[in-house]
């Protein structure tokens, strides 16, 4: 997980809320929002990094068509107990095989990265207020998990057999050893 | 029962592991009261009227001895010394400090028990009949697909803020003893025409502030793809679901307001996975995985179907007679029954178990059935492997245990939420009004002579009493600041005593508590005139409707009457 310092992200949105812009000069990592996008998308010097960012109500897949052009897809937490852009995360990586950034934004915090790493989230700009050493540990408690998800497709009883009872030794180890980072 | 595997042992104790990280940094000021909250929730912690409650979850009712004594332990522990089984076949403790909230998780996980799932806007804990697997009736075990949906909807990652709760229930019997059409997704196991097993999928029903039944999805489900269809219907709620009123958020209101809409956008859902998701049909359920978790469902050892024996001469008193027809279930193996050990009876809250009655429960359960119980539906325990033979000396240990009041399915026999006295949700207190009808009918050839009838309370419109669904519903209800109680006749809960699924019907104002025994009490009495041979009161309500009831109840009324002109 790439947590995002807001005062070196190399990504910037274009200033103003009121709808789009009258005309955009495309310059490198621009975060355009949807309605931004699809009005400039035609012009977009191929090539040229942008990101869209997608509100938790909007479709994927009205963007499905150019995710290969798009290097980051920013989704937003309005509230962090609203959890629209987990599925949306999800169908990005395993429905449109995105591979660029998927970044969480809004209200993130550390406890949420556990299901941030698992819907596909690869990058997050945590709350002013949260700590990273937390978000660190926040992601090391599971053996394993039951499902399929995102980052690890196969639920845990189509992978190989032994899976399972491995996951269980090595997490019990690594919790009993006094020494263990944690 | 279920037995954990090493990887499910050490995820539950892990689950404590982290609760116990969150709980430090809430007591430590680093993670706000605000925060904190839907993470205890998600672990079955509210703060409620006195205390923080617990709601340990008992997967789909299945419980063994050693881990009723493990709850007798932190009754006594870290709570009051009780606790009480609710409708959801949950247990909850209602007196432990926060503070001592991760100990008591270590506890639970010692015996492979928690508290995961068991609030918050997550799929909650999988309910299902508490005689799956034993029922005379059953077409399909359903306990190896529950314990299946348990993993599968444990820690999912997409779906733990939801808009709202999410319930799911299955039966795999004729009769539904689950009121899986109650249930945000309600599953029927059957068998088709080939003899292949699936589900019959109902979607969108609820109780609440809009009583909804489910609507049938799919008649026929093969039973492989269940994790996929499911996961299709709650991305689809996930996504659509209202998230701007609470009162609105729950599945039954998407599908209400889109109708068609909702089922082909789910069908789409599903068949998008399948076909285009990376690893999407990995989901669809191996034989060898089943076969997996079925053999922890086999028959406990020595079981087996008995020859039928005269049985033994036993001088047995009218309250052992009755005991056997109420308490006492047909059972699938020939020589075998199960068991009801009633937990409804003066001077206790219906459901509510002290800790010395659940050691004497672990204890009945392991002489008479293997050490396993279910926790039922109605908040009783049910012993499912009990000898025929074994009766009379299973009635006396239940009767000194004051586990055998013979009132299973009769008026007493009420299903009612912690109400007021506890809930910090409610409106009114329930425990004091189900205590006064109990005391109104101690005699029991009266409870025998009015017959079988659910009486269902719950303290507030959140319904956890399941009031929609009693013949006979008492709802609390706050109007300035004081308690009121509204009355339903004619709800049933889809078993084939009570009928189709349907929300009883609201006979006028509400009434002051101090009337609401006696309110009962007419509305008993009524059906008792009025009433033909063998006609139970569900079927009197049907007959003759709410109006000659209500017409009873309206004369009771004292407080609540309308103005007196002389």
């Amino acid at each position: 997980m790439n947590f995002v310092d807001p005062h070196k992200d190399r990504w910037h949105a274009l200033g103003g809320e009121d709808g789009p812009a009258a005309c955009i000069n495309p310059a490198p990592f621009l975060l355009l929002n949807v309605e931004q996008w699809h009005a400039f998308r035609a012009h977009w010097p191929e090539g040229m990094s942008v990101g869209v960012a997608l509100a938790n109500d909007a479709e994927v897949k009205d963007i499905a068509a150019d995710l290969h052009r798009l290097s980051l897809v920013a989704l937003k937490f309005p509230k962090w107990v609203d959890g629209r852009a987990y599925s949306q995360a999800r169908t990005l990586r395993a429905r449109y095989r995105f591979a660029g950034e998927v970044r969480a934004t809004g209200e993130v915090l550390v406890d949420m990265l556990p299901l941030l790493k698992r819907t596909g989230f690869d990058a997050a700009v945590l709350r002013a207020d949260q700590s990273l050493d937390e978000a660190y540990r926040a992601l090391t408690f599971f053996p394993g998990h039951y499902q399929g998800d995102a980052a690890d497709p196969l639920p845990l009883f189509a992978k190989p057999p032994g899976t399972a009872d491995a996951l269980a030794r090595a997490s019990t180890q690594k919790f009993a050893d006094p020494g263990a980072a944690i | 029962m279920y037995q954990y595997s090493d990887f499910d042992k050490q995820f539950v104790r892990q689950r404590a592991a982290q609760f116990r990280d969150q709980l430090d940094r809430n007591l430590a000021g680093r993670l706000s009261d605000e925060e904190f909250r839907p993470l205890r929730l998600q672990n079955g912690w509210y703060v409620q009227r006195h205390a923080p409650m617990l709601r340990v979850a008992v997967p789909y009712g299945e419980l063994s001895a050693t881990q009723l004594r493990a709850l007798a332990g932190i009754a006594r522990k870290y709570d009051r010394g009780y606790g009480h089984f609710t409708t959801r076949q949950n247990l909850q403790f209602n007196w432990i400090p926060l503070a001592r909230a991760a100990d008591v998780m270590d506890a639970l996980a010692a015996v492979d028990m928690h508290g995961i799932q068991t609030s918050g806007n997550c799929i909650r804990n999988i309910t299902s009949d508490a005689l799956a697997g034993i029922a005379s009736d059953e077409v399909v075990d359903p306990r190896p697909y529950a314990e299946l949906l348990r993993q599968w909807s444990t820690l999912h990652p997409e779906f733990a803020f939801l808009p709202r709760k999410f319930k799911i229930a299955l039966t795999g019997a004729s009769e539904d003893r689950a009121a899986i059409a109650w249930h945000d997704i309600g599953l029927q196991l059957l068998k088709n025409a080939a003899g292949e097993i699936g589900f019959k999928v109902l979607v969108g029903g609820g109780m609440g502030r809009t009583p909804m039944i489910g609507t049938t999805i799919r008649e026929f489900l093969p039973w492989q793809q269940i994790l996929v269809f499911i996961e299709a219907i709650v991305r689809v709620y996930n996504r659509y679901g209202r998230r701007d009123n609470a009162y609105k958020a729950r599945i039954k209101i998407l599908v209400k307001a889109e109708g068609q809409k909702f089922v082909d956008a789910v069908n789409a859902e599903f068949v998008d996975i399948l076909e285009n998701d990376l690893a999407g049909s990995a989901h669809i359920l191996p034989q060898p995985e089943f076969d997996r978790v079925a053999k922890s469902f086999e028959l406990p050892e020595s079981v087996r179907a008995l020859p039928v024996a005269p049985t033994a001469y036993f001088d047995a008193p009218k309250a052992y007679g009755r005991w056997l027809e109420r308490n006492v279930h047909r059972h699938r193996l020939v020589g075998y029954r199960a068991v009801t050990l009633s937990l409804k009876r003066s001077g206790q809250a219906p459901g509510d178990t002290t800790a010395d009655q659940m050691d004497a429960a672990a204890a009945i359960a392991d002489r008479f059935s293997h050490g396993e119980l279910r926790v039922t539906h109605e908040q009783n325990l049910l012993l499912p492997w009990v000898r025929e033979s074994d009766l009379p000396e299973l009635w006396k240990a239940a009767r000194n245990a004051s586990f055998a009041t013979p009132n299973i399915g009769l008026l007493t026999d009420m299903i009612a939420c912690p109400g007021g006295d506890f809930c910090a949700l409610a409106n009114a207190r329930s425990i004091p009004i189900a205590e006064e009808i109990t005391q109104r009918y101690t005699e029991i050839d009266e409870l025998y002579d009015i017959g079988t009838i659910d009486l269902h309370i719950s303290g507030c419109i959140n319904s956890c009493g399941h009031h929609h669904s009693g013949h006979i519903g008492i709802l609390g209800v706050d109007k300035d600041g004081k308690e009121w109680y509204q009355i339903s006749l004619g709800g049933s809960d889809g078993s084939s005593v009570s009928g189709p699924s349907v929300a009883g019907k609201v006979i006028g104002p509400s009434f002051a508590a101090d009337e609401v025994a006696d309110v009962i009490e007419t509305l008993i009495d009524t059906y008792r005139d009025r009433r033909t041979a063998g006609e139970l009161f569900i079927d009197a309500v049907k007959r003759i409707g709410v109006e000659p009831f209500k017409v009873s109840a309206n004369a009771v009324r004292r407080s609540t009457a309308p103005a007196h002109v002389d």
